[in-house]
């Protein structure tokens, strides 16, 4: 050991008192970081694998529609599949896919049970960016699987009226209960729908009314039968989005070649029932779309408008959301504000901490010019007098970084093992979580070093300049 | 080393004060050759001159004009980097308040001088022990310098002026702090040293008592040099006088 670490730890021995106070405030705030950091880093996960059941990290939407429209309202992308291959072959490593999406409510009529809304995701079981996610939340059921009824060959029964006087023309379709055999679409539900409707089960089949047409008044009812549960973190989002095959709402929707007889019934309307269908898959509502991993995470919304700006580079001539656009949209800017508050008060303490380091040692060198004035005499050079200093800041920020990381790995342990939740939307209990990552352990720990490096750095340059004479001088007087 | 060749030798030195706007001649051209082995007792009253003449010589601080020489090197023309290494290695200091580290041990004390120069712990620690010994405090080696009176601490300051093997031992009224019977004590270990050791001592005092432990006696007064015994201490009582005629 030389002999300036020997001096520094003495210094930090002899100080022992006011420099544990400085360490333990540092190493609370760094606690105070990394629980906090952990906890937005797992509400962050909670709902980002929600949110981006939906956007993904970027959703391309036609450009008359808005984010709204992400729940099911967007106008229809008849190039989807244009828009796909345009994006996979502009941006290497990029993957898209189409949604077709529609808004559904369900309960009608139903005794006992409220009516609500949703919004149907039309996913492809087998392109789907965002399929694991779905297909991993499963909580009871299954997911869609090959020989699922996804098609019925022919679109609902619609009847369209024409609207009298300033009123719109109002389309009506219906697929269930006139055809006795027909087979209700497979669709997968949020699990927190269904604890608060009870028909809303596993193997339960019952009706929605899809508005199939986001600025038309345009519906149709159809029959579903719930395959699967799914639990994401977030009942809210859950109650609302489920999934059905893209292709069922494609045929649902009328997105294809659609052959067959209509009928005029003079003063009713026209009837086009059951017209058998081809459905084309370049047809969509929305074109979601998966950016590769960024290399780190430090600050994934600079990443997410970053994903954005490069997407649009490629479809300049439609709109794009970002998944941090939906983001703020459903939880408003309240995420981006914590981050900003936390690292706020961060800074504060820390500044405050780096100050009462510089003070304290301001005040020992102070004490101690007569020591350095006879480490100088015995042949100290300037950089070790520097150093006695310097080092004692770098243990301070070491052993407060340290502990800030133990005393939060224990609270986040103890918070596990406890298994402590809130309170949620829908009856839910939602589970206070953590998600420690490198990064915020690597700032646990650079940041209290740099800081109090830092602070101990400009009292140590001023104790390595003294003079000799003068430091044996002052300390004579000091006696 | 040649006994005819100043271990220090200094050519009209002279050392310029800027106090409160007054400037104050501490040393006005003094000039001294100090050879191996001598032990010189810097005598004067207060204000003389006497402790920035040792400082100078210590290398602790610059005089403003003219050369001192310390082992044959001009000591006014290296840069500050090698004046630190050279006061390292060439000189020992013991100061009037002992300047003890506090926390360290008796032990440690002594061989910090020898660890700044990067010398190994080991080799400090087995000399350090042999010259606690001769010193006469090896019994408080383990002991805090903090729980030593003023003449052991005075004791360990002279071992750890000494861990270096330096050629000129620098002493600023080592016995200023301390009591007379210890003062003796101290003195006579300087002495007992100096003739062990052959090792170069200058010391300075305000205290004519004191000063006549040494060999010779400079006696400085207003900044110069009023009086020298050089080696006869026939001479000391004239010095004395001199200087104390020079006072009135």
């Amino acid at each position: 050991m030389g002999v300036s670490s020997i001096l520094a730890l003495g210094e930090l021995k002899d100080h022992k008192r006011i420099y544990t106070i400085i360490v333990l405030v540092i190493a609370l705030t760094m606690t105070s970081f990394m629980l906090e950091n952990a906890y937005l880093n797992y509400m962050m996960q909670v709902v980002d694998d929600t949110t981006k059941l939906v956007t993904s990290d970027a959703a391309i939407v036609d450009k008359n529609s808005n984010i709204r429209d992400l729940y099911g309202t967007e106008l229809e992308l008849k190039n989807a599949g244009e828009i796909v291959r345009r994006i996979e072959k502009n941006l290497p490593n990029y993957k898209a896919t189409i949604r077709v999406t529609a808004q559904g409510t369900y309960g009608l009529g139903t005794v006992g049970e409220v009516v609500d809304g949703c919004t149907i995701q039309g996913i492809d079981p087998k392109k789907d960016n965002s399929i694991s996610g779905i297909a991993n939340k499963i909580v009871k059921g299954r997911f869609f699987e090959d020989d699922d009824p996804i098609l019925r060959g022919h679109t609902p029964l619609y009847i369209e009226i024409k609207g009298p006087g300033n009123l719109p023309d109002f389309t009506y379709g219906t697929g269930e209960k006139l055809l006795g055999d027909e087979k209700p679409y497979p669709i997968i539900v949020g699990a927190s729908a269904a604890k608060i409707h009870p028909s809303v089960d596993i193997g339960k089949t019952f009706s929605i009314t899809l508005s199939v047409s986001s600025r038309e008044t345009s519906y149709a009812s159809i029959m579903v039968k719930v395959i699967g549960l799914y639990e994401s973190g977030t009942p809210t989002l859950d109650a609302l989005i489920w999934f059905m095959h893209a292709d069922s709402l494609r045929e649902i929707k009328r997105y294809g070649e659609v052959t067959g007889k209509d009928w005029y019934i003079p003063g009713i309307g026209t009837f086009r029932g059951y017209n058998p269908i081809v459905i084309d898959r370049n047809r969509g509502d929305v074109v979601i779309v998966n950016a590769p991993e960024p290399i780190h995470s430090l600050n994934p919304l600079g990443y997410a408008d970053y994903v954005k700006e490069e997407v649009k580079n490629v479809v300049p001539f439609l709109k794009i959301y970002s998944w941090h656009d939906f983001l703020i949209y459903i939880a408003g800017s309240m995420q981006d504000v914590i981050t900003i508050m936390l690292w706020g008060s961060i800074i504060v303490t820390l500044f405050l901490c780096g100050a009462a380091i510089k003070y304290v040692m301001d005040s020992i060198i102070m004490r101690k010019t007569r020591e350095i004035g006879s480490l100088k005499a015995f042949g100290a050079r300037d950089r070790i007098v520097f150093r006695i200093f310097l080092y004692q800041g770098l243990i301070i920020g070491f052993i407060a970084g340290l502990l800030g990381i133990l005393f939060s790995l224990i609270v986040m342990y103890l918070v596990n093992w406890y298994g402590l939740s809130v309170e949620f939307i829908s009856g839910t209990q939602l589970k206070v979580g953590f998600i420690i990552n490198w990064l915020s352990i690597l700032i646990a720990l650079v940041l209290p070093v740099s800081l109090s490096v830092l602070a101990a750095a400009l009292p140590a340059k001023k104790a390595s300049r003294l003079s000799p004479v003068e430091a044996l001088r002052k300390g004579e007087l000091s006696l | 080393m040649n006994k005819n060749v100043p271990i220090i030798e200094l050519k009209e030195l002279s050392k310029k004060y800027n106090e409160y706007g007054l400037l104050v001649n501490a040393l006005d051209g003094v000039s001294l050759k100090i050879f191996p082995g001598e032990f010189v007792s810097i005598v004067g009253p207060s204000g003389s001159g006497k402790s920035t003449l040792l400082h100078c010589m210590g290398l602790l601080d610059r005089p403003s004009s003219g050369i001192l020489y310390i082992d044959g090197k001009d000591t006014t023309k290296i840069s500050g980097k090698e004046i630190a290494l050279f006061r390292g290695e060439k000189l020992g200091f013991v100061f009037q308040s002992y300047n003890l580290i506090p926390r360290l041990t008796v032990l440690e004390n002594v061989i910090l001088p020898g660890l700044i120069m990067r010398k190994e712990q080991k080799i400090l620690e087995k000399k350090a022990k042999i010259l606690l010994k001769e010193v006469g405090i090896i019994h408080r080696i383990n002991h805090k310098g903090i729980h030593l009176s003023g003449g052991e601490q005075q004791k360990v300051a002279i071992a750890r002026a000494l861990i270096n093997d330096p050629v000129v031992i620098l002493a600023d009224e080592p016995t200023g702090a301390l009591d007379s019977e210890s003062s003796r004590e101290i003195m006579g270990l300087l002495v007992k040293m100096n003739d062990k050791k052959n090792v170069t001592s200058v010391f300075v005092s305000h205290d004519m008592n004191i000063a006549r432990y040494g060999k010779r006696t400079v006696a400085l007064k207003d900044g110069k040099i009023v009086g020298d015994t050089k080696g006869d201490l026939k001479n000391l009582n004239k010095v004395l006088k001199n200087l104390v005629k020079s006072k009135r």
